[in-house]
């Protein structure tokens, strides 16, 4: 039986309202369907860090005690049950300058890693290298961020790297700076 | 065509999730400012002041030895090192340096100091009221991390007013860098 205009203009209105997020579909047409959508999420590793753009050494208590200062790191990690776990690393990418005083190349900053909210700080006195990454902290396989559990308490997590810096009388008057770049990597 | 667009767009979702990267950098900026500095080791525990013969003609005398550090200003630097007997031989009766029993007994010394460091020049007179020179550094001295070293080297008259014993005097030591 041929649709009549009063027809055609509730199926044009039907349509406009389904456009526009009205009304649901198959709405009016006297029927009812359901489907079913599968849904699966790929969770990879993942891992990131953020640290403040400046950090400023203090002297020591007295005359000619290092330098030192302690920048907190911030960190997020998510590790496989089956890999190596994560680490977060340190290397001096940017010497001293101007030249003249101290240099990390030298041998001459130091730091010890602590106060970790999640895996393992590294041990004793590292030194700090402008020419390889020294580690700072290890995270183990199945590392996951916040929540407790099996995961980490807190997100973010928090380790602190304690620089230490000679004061050698050698080193002349003045403002020196260097640029300290951390790196996470999870696997 | 609705439901596609759907699937398309989870699953745009999804490749966004797996393009998440597996480590990350921060960078930070530490600086540290190197001042002036000074600091001074007295090496010797107690200086023993000793004469030989018993005529009156040789002094008393004995040496300090000290370790210093320094590092003075770049451009427009300076240091010293001085002394000052803030205690006077004691008990009395014997050497003194503020009251010496004769007109001219006095403790003197002379000073050998290692560079970058400049010694006093001849033998100069101590004192209890005013401090007197061991050496100076110039602009931008810097000693090695270990310290550089320096003596002094005590005469003090042998008066025969002095009655016999044990007398003992304080001498202060300061190093100053600007």
């Amino acid at each position: 039986m041929p649709a009549g205009p009063t027809s055609k203009l509730f199926r044009r209105l039907r349509v406009v309202l389904f456009v526009l997020g009205i009304l649901p579909v198959g709405a009016g047409l006297g029927s009812t369907g359901s489907t079913t959508q599968g849904l699966t999420a790929q969770i990879n590793v993942a891992s990131g860090l953020t640290v403040a753009a400046s950090a400023a050494m203090t002297p020591g208590a007295s005359k000619f005690a290092p330098f030192q200062a302690t920048l907190p790191v911030s960190y997020w990690a998510r590790t496989t049950p089956t890999g190596a776990g994560g680490t977060v690393t340190v290397r001096v990418t940017s010497d001293f300058a101007p030249a003249g005083g101290p240099s990390a190349a030298s041998g001459v900053l130091t730091y010890t890693c602590g106060g970790q909210t999640y895996g393992t700080a590294c041990s004793g006195t590292q030194t700090a290298s402008t020419a390889a990454q020294t580690p700072l902290l290890t995270l183990p396989p199945s590392a996951c961020t916040g929540g407790g559990g099996s995961c980490s308490a807190a997100s973010p997590n928090t380790v602190n790297l304690n620089l230490t810096l000679t004061d050698n009388p050698a080193y002349p008057t003045g403002s020196y700076s260097a640029v300290i770049t951390f790196t996470i990597s999870a696997t | 065509m609705t439901t596609r667009y759907t699937t398309a767009t989870l699953g745009a979702l999804l490749m966004a999730g797996m393009l998440n990267a597996q480590g990350a950098t921060g960078t930070t900026t530490v600086s540290v400012a190197i001042a002036a500095e000074a600091s001074l080791n007295i090496t010797t525990g107690s200086t023993a002041l000793t004469t030989s013969g018993t005529t009156f003609s040789n002094p008393f005398t004995g040496s300090t030895s000290l370790t210093y550090k320094i590092r003075t200003t770049k451009v427009g630097g300076s240091g010293t090192i001085t002394l000052k007997v803030t205690s006077d031989f004691s008990p009395a009766n014997g050497p003194s340096v503020a009251t010496p029993p004769t007109g001219g007994d006095a403790l003197t010394y002379t000073c050998t100091l290692a560079a970058p460091g400049t010694a006093c020049t001849g033998s100069l007179t101590s004192s209890t009221t005013a401090s007197t020179s061991v050496g100076t550094f110039g602009t931008d001295a810097k000693s090695t991390s270990g310290g550089n070293t320096g003596t002094i080297n005590w005469s003090l008259t042998n008066d025969p007013l002095y009655s016999t014993g044990s007398y003992s005097a304080t001498v202060t030591f300061t190093i100053a860098a600007l």
